[in-house]
């Protein structure tokens, strides 16, 4: 095992640069060696990486910065995109950020291919570490698995969603796209709604939107709501507009298609009417409410294609801009830590 | 005649709630003579003498739940090895569960396994057939001509069986074979995909719940059969404290009903796996620690009967996997008595409850015939020394089979010797 697990380091492991007063928008540097997951990161560096995230986005959007790349951080330096799952938004973004840092980039897509699952990652985590890579982004659709590979690797490992678990740089952007649009996180009404049981977005928001102070909301069917899920310190509503009653953000879950019919809703057509979200249901929420959706979104299923791109309140197109600055906040925080091994 | 003379031994016999310092002779395979003090001088002549220098001297260790992987995967543990192994862990008898490859489901697989384990040594073999055809849950296995070949009960593996109308006819053609059956106590329906326990914990992970109910719910309907048939009805490995509290209630109706379960479920709990360590990736999964303590009560009070190891070899590759969908199991011979014995040096159990519960239950519910020190009975022995104190190494295994989830742990208790009709088959 060559790999330090992020869960495990102890809290008081944090380095001196984690600990300083976070806004002063300089690299972040964790006390782990790879992201994992939001739970087990302290509020400050959740913050500094925020704020790194903003300075970023600042720049990406400026329209007198010089072209990107915008930092050398990562020139000479390889990041392998590592999907065991179909993904377009998640692994392009990840390019990008690593571009935009002067690092090269590897995609490996596996996912579809016919070699089953559990083997190919230990597997294929043997064949990249023989080719020294620094950072490894990997999406897998079962839980633990980004962890399992961290303890395999050399590289510093960036999980880009791992089963039901989590999926922490969108937890990391889904606070920087609110925290640029309404100033703050803490105190605000956060509504999340759809399948909670099936989403490790949810798991990483609730972690990260809870540390940060604000209130949250879980609205889902009795069917796809997690155990205990009330001990992660939420609400739970099964009705859409109790639920998102003075709201401030409203963020919405993709349903699988493969649970649409079966045991866990009956229909698109009943699902959409409970639990989808409308210009009318949406109308409970706060007056200057925002919609959220991680993506990709199911139009007509969780939520009506008139919300979703209204303007003056969907976030949704400002989620994927932004997500590649909370990107590249991460892989320039792991940046030191992927060479130390070298 | 051989004549073995046990002396100086710490005798322990839950069957006499013996526990006195005494001597023992084994003739020709069986116990001739046991008793408090020192053997009189006759007894000790043409005998060989064994020193047992103060050590316990008790029935050996019957081994109610055991997976083989010979016949069908020997790559990963022979006869051989399981029964030699078995025998350094002071088991003088295991029962082999039918889910081998192919499946123990033919009164001639259980002669030749039976033959095999003659020829090797080490632990007696013993088997239970399996209860349906290829272990599907449909059509029945020939229980019958299975238990003329020996079968001492029927099973089906790691599998419930789930078609009611189907578990009643097994219960009740049982009841006339006079063999108990052994239920994989789970709601397959209700389980589905599950990975681990549910809870706060699987909720955390993102692993899937499968409900502790699942194996209540399955006790409760076996029980309403049973009153049906007559059956002697054994639940296997039992996890939680809803199936405790029906079958202690099936026990104060005066049903037959009996029940074990295994290490993990009295020593870890589902905490264990929020490392996503596949160790700990078993079936029944680890549950609540609220089912951990109930498990231990159950244990003290006689609602469970037996203590089994559950042994299950597993390929390290079949480990080396995300949690989700790595194999469940663990080895559990080279671990059964020091484990079971931490449950005395804690205080919950006496140490005569603690083998009642490792060979003198387990060979009732069977109709084994033996964990007893009582003559006419086999000289099945194990010898040890509980109170030296060890860590628990996979590496250090006699069974090829190294995956455990009490890597690192320390406990107390040795195995000194083990002892089939009287004859050693292990020495440490």
């Amino acid at each position: 095992m060559t790999g330090q697990s992020q869960t495990g380091a102890p809290d008081g492991a944090a380095s001196p640069k984690s600990t300083r007063k976070a806004g002063s928008g300089s690299p972040v540097s964790l006390p782990h060696r790879h992201l994992l997951g939001i739970e087990g990161l302290s509020p400050i560096d959740i913050l500094a990486l925020i704020d790194r995230g903003d300075m970023f986005a600042d720049l990406i959007q400026s329209d007198t910065a010089p072209p990107p790349p915008f930092s050398e951080t990562l020139r000479g330096r390889t990041i392998i995109n590592l999907f065991f799952e179909n993904s377009t938004r998640t692994r392009v973004s990840f390019e990008l950020a690593a571009k935009h840092l002067g690092g090269s980039v590897l995609n490996i897509n596996v996912a579809g291919s016919s070699v089953k699952k559990g083997e190919t990652l230990l597997d294929t985590a043997t064949t990249l570490n023989a080719m020294h890579p620094h950072i490894l982004v990997v999406r897998h659709n079962c839980s633990g698995a980004a962890k399992l590979l961290s303890q395999h690797v050399d590289a510093a490992v960036i999980n880009a969603g791992d089963g039901r678990h989590e999926h922490p740089t969108q937890a990391l952007l889904d606070a920087l796209t609110i925290k640029r649009r309404v100033g703050r996180i803490q105190g605000l009404k956060i509504a999340i709604c759809g399948d909670i049981a099936n989403s490790r977005v949810a798991r990483s928001n609730i972690h990260l939107l809870a540390t940060l102070g604000a209130e949250i909301r879980l609205v889902c069917p009795t069917t796809l709501l997690p155990a205990a899920i009330d001990m992660m310190g939420v609400e739970v509503f099964t009705d859409l507009e109790e639920g998102i009653r003075d709201a401030d953000i409203v963020m919405m879950l993709r349903l699988q298609t493969e649970r649409m019919e079966g045991t866990e809703t009956p229909s698109q057509r009943e699902y959409f009417n409970l639990f989808g979200l409308d210009r009318t249901k949406l109308m409970r929420a706060a007056p200057n409410a925002l919609i959220m959706h991680p993506g990709p979104m199911n139009r007509g299923v969780e939520i009506d294609s008139a919300t979703a791109d209204d303007v003056e309140k969907s976030l949704i197109r400002t989620q994927v801009e932004i997500g590649v600055a909370a990107r590249m906040a991460c892989l320039e925080a792991l940046a030191g830590a992927s060479g130390d091994r070298r | 005649m051989t004549r073995t003379l046990f002396t100086n031994a710490r005798l322990l016999d839950p069957a006499q709630a013996l526990d006195a310092p005494g001597y023992l002779l084994a003739e020709d395979g069986l116990i001739t003579a046991a008793g408090a003090g020192s053997a009189d001088t006759t007894l000790r002549k043409d005998a060989e003498i064994i020193d047992c220098k103060g050590a316990c001297l008790a029935p050996g260790l019957v081994d109610m739940r055991v997976q083989s992987a010979d016949p069908g995967a020997e790559h990963l543990e022979d006869l051989h090895t399981l029964l030699h192994a078995a025998a350094s862990g002071g088991i003088s008898t295991i029962v082999a569960l039918p889910n081998a490859k192919p499946v123990i489901d033919d009164a001639s697989m259980i002669d030749s396994l039976s033959l095999r384990a003659t020829r090797i040594g080490g632990a007696r073999l013993r088997l239970y057939g399996a209860a349906t055809r290829k272990l599907r849950g449909k059509a029945m296995a020939e229980l019958g001509l299975m238990a003329e070949a020996g079968a001492v009960g029927f099973s089906n593996g790691n599998r419930c069986i789930m078609d009611s109308l189907v578990m009643r006819r097994l219960l009740a053609y049982s009841a006339m074979l006079d063999r108990p059956f052994i239920q994989h106590c789970e709601d397959h329906d209700l389980t589905a995909a599950g990975e681990m326990n549910e809870g706060e914990t699987s909720t955390r992970l993102g692993l899937i719940g499968a409900p502790a109910e699942a194996e209540a719910i399955i006790i409760d309907r076996d029980l309403h059969l049973i009153r049906m048939t007559g059956a002697r009805y054994h639940a296997a490995h039992i996890s939680t404290r809803a199936a405790i509290e029906s079958i202690r209630r099936a026990k104060a109706e005066g049903l037959p009903v009996t029940a074990d379960t295994a290490p993990p479920y009295f020593m870890l709990n589902e905490m264990a796996v929020s490392t996503y360590d596949t160790a700990f990736k078993l079936s029944p999964p680890l549950r609540s620690e609220d089912d951990r303590q109930a498990v231990i009560a159950a244990l003290a009070d006689g609602t469970i009967d037996a203590i089994a190891s559950d042994h299950v070899p597993v390929d390290g590759d079949a480990k080396a996997q995300p949690f989700g969908p790595s194999q469940p199991g663990a080895s559990g011979v080279d671990t059964l008595l020091a484990l079971t014995l931490s449950l005395v040096h804690q205080g919950h159990l006496e140490l005569l409850r603690a083998l009642e519960l490792l060979s003198l239950a387990p060979s009732t519910i069977l109709d084994l015939g033996g964990g007893a020190l009582i003559p006419g009975t086999a000289a099945d022995l194990v010898m040890f020394d509980a109170d030296s104190s060890h860590i628990i190494r996979g590496s250090a295994f006699a069974s090829s089979s190294r995956v455990t989830p009490f890597e690192g742990m320390p406990v107390q208790g040795r195995v000194l010797a083990t002892y089939v009709a009287g004859a050693p088959i292990f020495r440490a």
